[in-house]
């Protein structure tokens, strides 16, 4: 600490001078103070805008479905049985009763492309009524059965193409391909179809009940381009007349539905039964739809019900539909379903007007509202998520809808969810999935089961040791065995945890798998050998004991545990030989039924606890030796002796900040991740063995985060994860600093 | 400090219970202390015995097949269908090389089946740039059919033949690295630069220098592998080695202790300089030394100024109040905030935010590969200076609070400023505190590895950030870092256990930094506490 002597000022011209510097030295003295308050204002700002922007990356999750109305466009005048709109938002195809397929660009309303479904073939170019028509799902094209028995599907390409750097899309309908249902001339009650690059297959229904399925494959010859059609018919029976059909992409499941509310489902890959599974489900089903994955079903029934279907194996191995989500029932009939093409999202019409956007996972109603316009017999979603199209004659009625995170929301996140082809409903977390028919599953419970399971067995191994060896430290050791004690334990607390880790997964794990009984051997051992060797101790001459500093005994007993290892190591074959047949782990499998992995959480425990042990040890130590002297000196005097001191005046004065200790501690392995990461296999279980894997919120962030996209749900779930351990640790850190900060000022005023 | 009292008068009978739970607390403290030790030791031990020259032993089989390697450990196990009165048998792990010929690396033999060892003193062991290890006999060394030398004089002709063969590779990867990476480097700018005109010329000089350069090396490389050694395995097969691929080869059984003792110490340089081999599981850890020293300097530069300058502002200018409470207990607690959360939010802020937009900005041109919007050193060293702003914040605090009020009255009085106060006076008194801090922050810096999987860490990173092509240290390139090479050598590498050795060196040099920048500290600190507990009476 040097200061600039007081200058030997010149006399003259000091006023001068001197005014100068001291306007200088007040302005540096302001800009210091300026910068400082502003830079360190905005330092401290920026790092707790850490909170902000997490919060910010999390919101888009939980913000609700925006949908606002486009302007209509107007379209012809006869009813559209379908409509379809294509990924860029420019035009729009409608399926008209009267047998068109009318493609309308909708900058200006123009019809740019026009194909008549039926009369194509051959030359009799009848213009038949429609009585059903629907679009294809994952392609573009329809499907459409006539009053006089025929069912037809038409094939839409969009293409694009660049003139002078500007892209315009083109529509082509392509020639339908048409056959005939009913050769009797009955009109057609139901029809569906999927497409798959050549080959499209058709389902009708006729009026006397009947299912005809025809596969048509389009053969294109490579040299010539010669296309030829090849036809397969198939014959389902039904009971009753069907009033509306799905069809799988596979074609292997056909759903249908008749006007007294039975299910049918004709298992096509069933070579013994072609008869339809019935399931009764109630009031008439109005509207039918497969959605993405063609795994779940959805049906909306005449009394506004709107439920969810799946093929799930019940009792005896066989597959059954199983109804395994309820929506909220609408106020009226369930008129049209739409499904999404990118996720689980679809649109029901009610026939009331109402419209609505479900997202079928996790049964959240995304949005519902009244129809802009009147009499929809048209609805569909757009390709990308971000529109519905409603048509009825004479208005298409497009409507904008923003809805980034569908498959979010509190229930996916922390409830129970009934994921396709699960038994029912479970948390599970399964971010990555192959395909995007799969669906993700972002149930946080397992992940945070796990912090805590993994949390809970950490501190119950570091909390006693720590607490314990604090009392030692500061109540019964010398300061002068203090001085290089505390030290040692805080050197443990910079051991990189990765390399504690590294120990626990590639060291540890596989020993404690071969000599797991030395684990609890030593949990009794270890004690009593302390308590022998302390008892052992107290008969030595007090002459010799007072050579020593108080405390030497805990060096001692370094010792004393390391023989104690040692033997039971040692012990540890024999005793498994003589009482386990040999092998423990074999033995606690076969006759008591555990299982064991060999990362899991005692190993996992283990090495959190050496993680958390330092920080408890440190802020516990601190407590205790706060405690003023004046009390214990008291209680001395008083005559208790030093036990009694330490456990009735000590461990009461001190325990807030225990508590505190505690709180750290447990912030400390609520985050812990590399530890995780590397000796807990990471496995999102649920159940409280002690044997097995967890998987952690942080752990799962690390290893999944570089994979999610930025943007995405899962990138911002997994921001929300990160959010909760801020939250936890934060609250947890506050809550300790609290008590401890209470404390100083209690102490301060004894 | 004041040392504890005794009890007052001779210990009495105290009861029983009291005592054992004392002697309890004892023992924790004693079982705290041995893990410290045993981890020490631990990964003392083995990580240094990973560079001890251990005897090559030659097992001759009952029925006669050979078996050379080291012995790796030796246990007691129970074969199928053993007697349990009886004793159990040993059995000895080897460790074995020559894995294109074998296929394993450790083999278990049962000491009952083995007639006899050996060490025979010209086993030689050998360590390729490929393949790992391998162990044999000397037979002969050639030059394409001419013999050079066999027999006695084949190991030392092969020693000074492996000798030359250490410059002539030096030689080619300072080419590589030197002349013919500036022609990289110099072509990929062109590629990535707009204007194309006076670029032809550029390009063909380029180009022809490229082409030239090519020449060169492969005609060293053709120089470098003429030479062979034949060797003969334990088993009696016959195996021809490249001289140029072999990095070192010694015959371990007849060197003495204190020549163990040399190389011993050379491999442990070696492994410190060295670049890594086989996908990192052999070779050395430069790449990740460098980086985890280079990134933690980086990080040191931005946390300094900033921990110092929120310290300055909570202690010495905001006016103290409810608010300043609240926010030193909040930036007290966020040094409690989980590690990867600082990843997450250095992912989102640093890599997508600020990166993507610097990307756009200026580096436009090589878009869609991204320069900035992706994992760097640069990032990762602002994500773990947050990370660590707040133990710097509080321990300047604790530096600047310790400072006696009545020296900053002094300074006052004298009618300094407050800013010549805080510069002249106060900030100097409380360096030690400001060091520790960041001592501190190193040392957390440095051990910190889940933040860092998430903003620029990678297993093999193709260049170092800092070469000699402007502007020398490249912020946004990625890097190797010691706590990951832990992470991904010892679990993600397809032979763990032959791995484990090198982790654990690994682990050892992560560990001697770490903890020696922590001495340092709690050294530092005790000093401060000396010092103002002297001082400020």
């Amino acid at each position: 600490m040097t200061m600039d002597g007081p200058p030997d000022a010149p006399q003259k011209s000091a006023s001068a001078t001197a005014l100068s510097r001291l306007t200088r030295r007040r302005r540096q003295d302001a800009a210091a103070r300026v910068i400082v308050t502003c830079g360190g204002g905005a330092i401290i700002a920026s790092v707790l805008g850490i909170l902000l922007f997490l919060v910010a990356e999390v919101i888009p999750l939980l913000q609700s479905t925006q949908v606002e109305s486009s302007a209509p466009i107007a379209a012809p005048s006869s009813v559209p049985l379908a409509a379809l709109g294509d990924e860029g938002g420019t035009h729009v195809v409608l399926l008209g009763a009267d047998g068109i397929a009318r493609a309308i660009r909708r900058r200006d309303g123009a019809v740019v492309a026009e194909q008549a479904l039926f009369g194509t073939s051959d030359d009799d170019a009848i213009t038949a009524t429609f009585t059903c028509g629907s679009a294809l799902f994952g392609d573009y094209g329809f499907v459409a059965g006539s009053a006089d028995g025929r069912a037809a599907s038409v094939a839409i390409r969009f293409e694009q193409q660049f003139t002078d750097g500007v892209s315009t899309i083109s529509v082509r309908i392509e020639s339908p391909i048409e056959f005939v249902v009913d050769p009797d001339g009955g009109p057609v009650s139901a029809c569906a179809a999927s497409a798959r690059q050549l080959s499209t297959a058709i389902v009708a229904a006729r009026a006397d009940g009947a299912l005809v399925l025809v596969e048509s494959a389009v053969e294109q010859n490579l040299f010539t381009g010669e296309r030829t059609i090849k036809n397969s018919n198939r014959k389902l029976p039904s009971a009753a007349p069907v009033r509306t059909l799905a069809l799988d992409g596979r074609r292997e499941n056909v759903f249908g539905a008749t006007a007294d509310g039975c299910l049918l489902w004709w298992n096509l890959l069933d070579s013994e039964n072609a008869d339809p599974r019935v399931t009764v489900v109630g009031a008439p089903i109005t509207a039918l739809a497969l959605l993405l994955g063609d795994q779940t079903l959805v049906v909306g029934q005449d009394d506004g019900s709107l439920t969810s279907w799946n093929r799930l194996q019940r009792g005896g191995g066989r597959l059954q539909l199983v109804r395994t989500h309820d929506f909220p029932r609408m106020r009226s009939a369930v008129v049209r379903l739409a499904p999404s093409w990118r996720d689980r999202t679809f649109g029901a019409l009610a026939a009331d007007g109402t419209l609505r956007l479900c997202y079928a996972t996790t049964t959240r109603v995304l949005w519902e509202g009244a129809a802009p316009i009147q009499d929809i017999t048209a609805l569909a979603l757009a390709p990308k998520n971000d529109g519905v199209l409603l048509a009825n004659a004479g208005t298409i009625q497009p409507l904008r809808v923003q809805s980034r995170h569908p498959e979010a929301g509190l229930g996916a996140f922390f409830g129970k969810v009934w994921y396709e082809g699960y038994p029912k409903p479970e948390h599970i977390w399964q971010s990555s999935s192959g395909s995007n028919e799969a669906e993700s599953k972002f149930g946080l419970t397992p992940l945070l089961f796990g912090t805590l399971k993994a949390t809970l067995f950490s501190l119950l191994f570091a909390v006693p040791l720590a607490l314990m060896s604090a009392m030692y430290t500061s109540q019964f050791m010398h300061w002068k065995l203090k001085r290089w004690v505390k030290p040692a334990v805080e050197l443990m607390a910079s051991l990189p945890s990765v390399v504690l880790g590294f120990l626990a997964g590639l060291w540890l794990a596989p020993r404690i798998a071969e000599f797991f009984i030395v684990v609890p051997l030593f949990f009794v051992a270890g004690p009593l050998s302390v308590l022998l060797a302390g008892w052992l101790g107290d008969r030595l001459p007090s002459r010799l004991r007072h050579r020593f500093p108080d405390g030497t005994a805990a060096l001692g007993s370094i010792g004393v545990l390391a023989l104690a290892l040692t033997f039971t190591i040692t012990l540890a074959r024999p005793l498994e030989s003589a009482c386990f047949g040999g092998d423990f782990l074999s033995w606690m499998r076969d006759s008591l039924g555990i299982a064991y992995d060999q990362k899991n959480c005692v190993v996992l425990g283990l090495a959190m606890g050496i993680a958390v042990i330092p920080v408890i040890f440190a802020i516990a130590e601190d407590a205790f030796s706060n405690v003023p002297r004046s009390l214990v000196s008291a209680s001395l005097a008083l005559g208790a002796d030093r036990w009694y001191t330490v456990t009735r005046v000590v461990v009461p004065t001190a325990s807030p900040g225990l508590f505190s200790a505690v709180m750290i501690g447990f912030g400390r392995a609520v985050g812990e991740t590399m530890i995780v990461v590397m000796a807990s296999g990471n496995t999102p279980v649920m159940d409280w063995s002690l044997f097995n894997g967890l998987r952690s919120l942080s752990a799962n962030i690390a290893t999944e985060i570089p994979e999610a996209p930025e943007g995405s749900t899962f990138y911002r779930t997994l921001f929300l994860a990160a959010l909760l351990l801020f939250a936890v640790t934060f609250v947890a850190n506050t809550a300790a600093e609290l008590v401890r900060q209470h404390l100083r000022q209690k102490y301060a005023r004894l | 400090m004041k040392p504890s009292p005794h009890p007052p008068t001779a210990p009495t009978k105290r009861p029983l219970s009291g005592r054992a739970f004392a002697w309890l607390c004892g023992g924790a403290l004693g079982f705290n202390l041995l893990l410290v030790i045993g981890q020490l030791a631990l990964i003392a031990w083995n990580g240094l015995s990973y560079f001890w020259p251990h005897d090559l032993v030659e097992f001759v089989r009952v029925d006669g097949t050979r078996r050379l390697g080291e012995v790796h450990a030796r246990e007691r196990f129970r074969p199928d269908g053993h007697d349990a009165t009886l004793e159990l048998p040993w059995r000895v792990q080897v460790k074995g090389a020559n894995r294109e010929l074998t296929g394993t690396d450790f083999e278990w033999l049962d000491v009952r089946d083995v007639a006899r060892s050996s060490t025979p003193a010209n086993a030689i062991h050998v360590e390729r740039l490929e393949w790992g290890n391998f162990h044999g006999y000397l037979g002969e060394v050639r030059r394409g059919d001419e013999v050079l030398a066999s027999g006695g004089a084949a190991w030392p002709a092969l020693e000074a033949l492996i000798e030359r063969k250490h410059e002539a590779r030096a030689a080619i990867a300072e080419l590589e690295q030197g002349d013919f990476g500036d022609v990289n480097y110099e072509l990929e700018q062109l590629r990535l630069a707009p204007q194309r005109r006076e670029i032809d010329a550029d390009q063909a000089r380029q180009d022809a220098s490229f082409v030239e350069l090519s020449e060169r090396i492969a005609a060293l490389r053709t120089a470098l592998d003429a030479e062979t050694a034949h060797f003969i395995t334990a088993d009696g097969r016959e195996s021809v080695q490249t001289v140029g691929a072999i990095v070192h080869a010694l015959r371990p059984n007849e060197l003495a202790t204190l020549a163990r003792l040399m190389i011993w110490a050379k491999r442990l340089l070696a492994f410190l300089v060295d670049e890594p081999r086989e996908s990192n599981t052999e070779g050395g850890i430069f790449p990740a030394l460098f980086g985890t020293v280079l990134m933690v300097f980086l990080m040191s530069v931005a946390v300094v100024p900033l921990g110092v300058l929120a310290a300055l502002y909570l202690r010495e200018y905001a006016r103290q109040g409810l608010l300043v409470r609240i926010v030193r207990i909040a930036v007290n607690n966020l040094a409690g905030v989980p590690s990867i959360v600082f990843g997450v939010f250095g992912l989102g802020f640093f890599v997508y935010g600020i990166g993507g937009t610097i990307d756009q900005l200026f580096y436009a041109e090589a878009l869609p590969q991204p320069t900035f919007g992706t994992g760097g050193i640069l990032w990762a060293a602002l994500t773990l200076a947050l990370l660590t702003v707040p133990v710097v914040i509080v321990a300047t605090e604790e530096g600047l609070a310790a400072v006696p009020r009545a020296v900053r009255e002094g300074s006052m009085a004298l009618g300094a400023t407050k800013f010549e106060t805080t510069w002249r006076v106060v900030l100097p008194a409380a360096a030690p505190g400001m060091l520790t801090g960041v001592i501190l922050a190193i040392a957390r810096a440095a051990g910190e590895v889940a933040p860092l999987m998430i903003v620029g860490m990678v297993k093999l990173a193709p260049a170092l950030p800092v070469d000699h092509h402007a502007p020398f240290v490249h912020l946004d390139r990625k890097f190797m870092h010691l706590g990951f090479h832990i992470f991904d050598v010892g679990f993600q590498s397809p032979n763990v256990e032959a791995t484990k050795p090198l982790v654990f060196a690994t682990a050892l040099v992560l560990l001697v930094l770490v903890v020696a920048m922590n001495l340092v500290a709690i050294r530092l600190r005790n000093r401060l506490r000396q010092r103002y507990a002297s001082s400020a009476v």
